[in-house]
């Protein structure tokens, strides 16, 4: 009974978590385009929700993304169980809804980490964690991600512009909206691919972990259906606070820089991945946005906004590590404490909605530039 | 596309802090080339399209009005070539993220 009912848990807030990745990550893909006008922000989101629930069903290699070697587990290593499962995911949960409260883009998959890695080193000891697999794969990428995109959109945003006589000729205004609606449904379906596939592992590993499942085995069919459509829900509710920022406070985008930026993006993301150094999708588009900004005569970008999504991509992973770590020390005790982390979590999640509700940020007001931003609008307008 | 593979292989004999350099290089170049590559070819695409038309834009930026003509054949003609290239990429894409097709 005890099993069943953490193994119900683990496989709830995987969902919640999966959720949460989807609407966070709607701004990779789709903030250019909507603040560029190319796609009405409901048109976007609906495209976007439609790409992940496919890519969910494309990539059928069961997704061994979440340990990577960075949890130690096996003969030699520790038993990872479902509460540390839990308690990893509780800590990504409550990171991804603060900073999607906060409107800065992070990485669902480093908060993911965190979350797991602050959890097994309660759960199990410093000796669970491989830093040296955790600052090649993680945190060193996290370094190069943007720096690399930022300097593609860079000289591609200068091309498109040099090329279109600063976007002046006629019909250029259409044409970068119209490819950059392609771009950035590549983005989102190479997102749907990867990010669903995260949380199918975490419960085909959950599984496996309680008994329910024979080691060796992919993901159930009904793990897949349902991880699919709770990324696709995410993706559809979308994360408007964090689609303002990308789109409209790093910059205010314009359609050739949206077009640069997002086809910078997908090449990034694509050719990374089939080249087997996979660069986080999230600071890939944030990194090209700026890219962007940098790449048009006279735009401005707002470094202090930049400073704060670079702050939050410093404190994801230990941040969630912390909360990770604390609901593991509550958690493994017994059942009953897992069901008291469960309510504080919950009760922490209604809190952040409810504070995101005082100023909320919906489809209709998306676009809106922040308070101050004035003479960034000006700027850029008198750039055209 | 054969180049980044064998370049990515010869490269990747040396490592740092546990991260693989040469693949790093090579993931910035062959992502900095396609991506310039298709963004100038795109933009190039449509600043054919606005040839010969009545507001089409100097080197200056200023509009050159009032003489409409015709585009010339071959400039229709390469700017959808240039489109072509972008849809080729695409379709690249395409395959690269849909594991069925590998």
């Amino acid at each position: 009974m005890d099993v069943f009912v953490t193994v119900a848990l683990v496989v709830t807030i995987a969902l919640f978590f999966d959720f949460t990745n989807g609407f966070h990550d709607t701004a990779n893909a789709m903030a250019t385009s909507v603040a560029t006008g190319a796609l009405k922000p409901r048109v976007a989101v609906t495209i976007s929700a439609v790409l992940n629930l496919v890519g969910a069903f494309l990539s059928t290699e069961v997704a061994k993304t979440i340990s990577q070697g960075i949890i130690r587990e096996g003969d030699n290593g520790v038993e990872i169980s479902p509460s540390i499962i839990f308690a990893g995911l509780v800590g990504a949960v409550l990171w991804n809804l603060t900073t999607w409260y906060l409107g800065l883009p992070s990485s669902s998959t480093h908060a993911l980490f965190g979350g797991l890695i602050g959890a097994s080193i309660i759960g199990a000891g410093f000796g669970a964690v491989d830093f040296g697999v955790l600052l090649s794969k993680v945190v060193l990428p996290a370094l190069f991600s943007p720096l690399v995109a930022g300097a593609v959109a860079l000289v591609a945003t200068f091309a498109a512009y040099r090329i279109t006589r600063q976007a002046r000729s006629r019909g250029s205004d259409t044409g970068f909206r119209h490819g950059q609606t392609v771009s950035a449904s590549l983005v989102s379906l190479a997102h749907g691919t990867n990010d669903a596939q995260k949380t199918m592992g975490v419960i085909t590993l959950t599984l496996i972990a309680a008994g329910y499942q024979p080691s060796g085995t992919g993901p159930q069919f009904w793990v897949i259906v349902t991880c699919g459509l709770a990324i696709s829900v995410g993706t559809y509710v979308g994360g408007w606070r964090i689609m303002r920022t990308v789109g409209k406070r790093i910059t205010d985008v314009q359609p050739a820089q949206g077009f640069a930026a997002e086809t910078s993006s997908a090449a990034t993301i694509l050719i990374s991945s089939h080249l087997g150094f996979a660069l986080s999708t999230t600071q890939v588009t944030s990194g090209a946005v700026v890219g962007s900004g940098l790449g048009k005569k006279l735009a401005v970008v707002h470094w202090g906004v930049v400073g704060k999504i670079a702050t939050a991509w410093v404190f994801t992973l230990p941040a969630a590590a912390l909360v990770g770590g604390l609901t593991a020390w509550l958690a493994i005790t017994s059942t009953t404490g897992l069901i008291v982390v469960a309510v504080l979590a919950a009760a922490g999640a209604a809190t952040l909605f409810v504070l995101a509700r005082r100023h909320p940020v919906t489809h209709e007001n998306v676009n809106e530039p922040a308070a101050g931003n004035e003479a960034a609008a000006e700027s850029a307008t008198s750039g055209r | 596309m054969h180049t980044p593979s064998v370049l990515a292989a010869a490269a990747s004999g040396g490592s740092f802090l546990g991260v693989d350099w040469g693949a790093f290089v090579v993931v910035f170049l062959v992502s900095f080339a396609a991506a310039v590559v298709i963004v100038a070819s795109y933009a190039l695409g449509l600043r054919l399209l606005a040839v010969g038309s009545d507001d089409d834009a100097g080197a200056d930026g200023a509009l050159t009005s009032g003489r409409q003509g015709a585009r010339p054949a071959g400039v229709t003609v390469g700017a959808y070539a240039c489109f072509a290239l972008g849809g080729a990429a695409v379709l690249y894409g395409l395959y690269l993220i849909i594991p069925q097709f590998h």
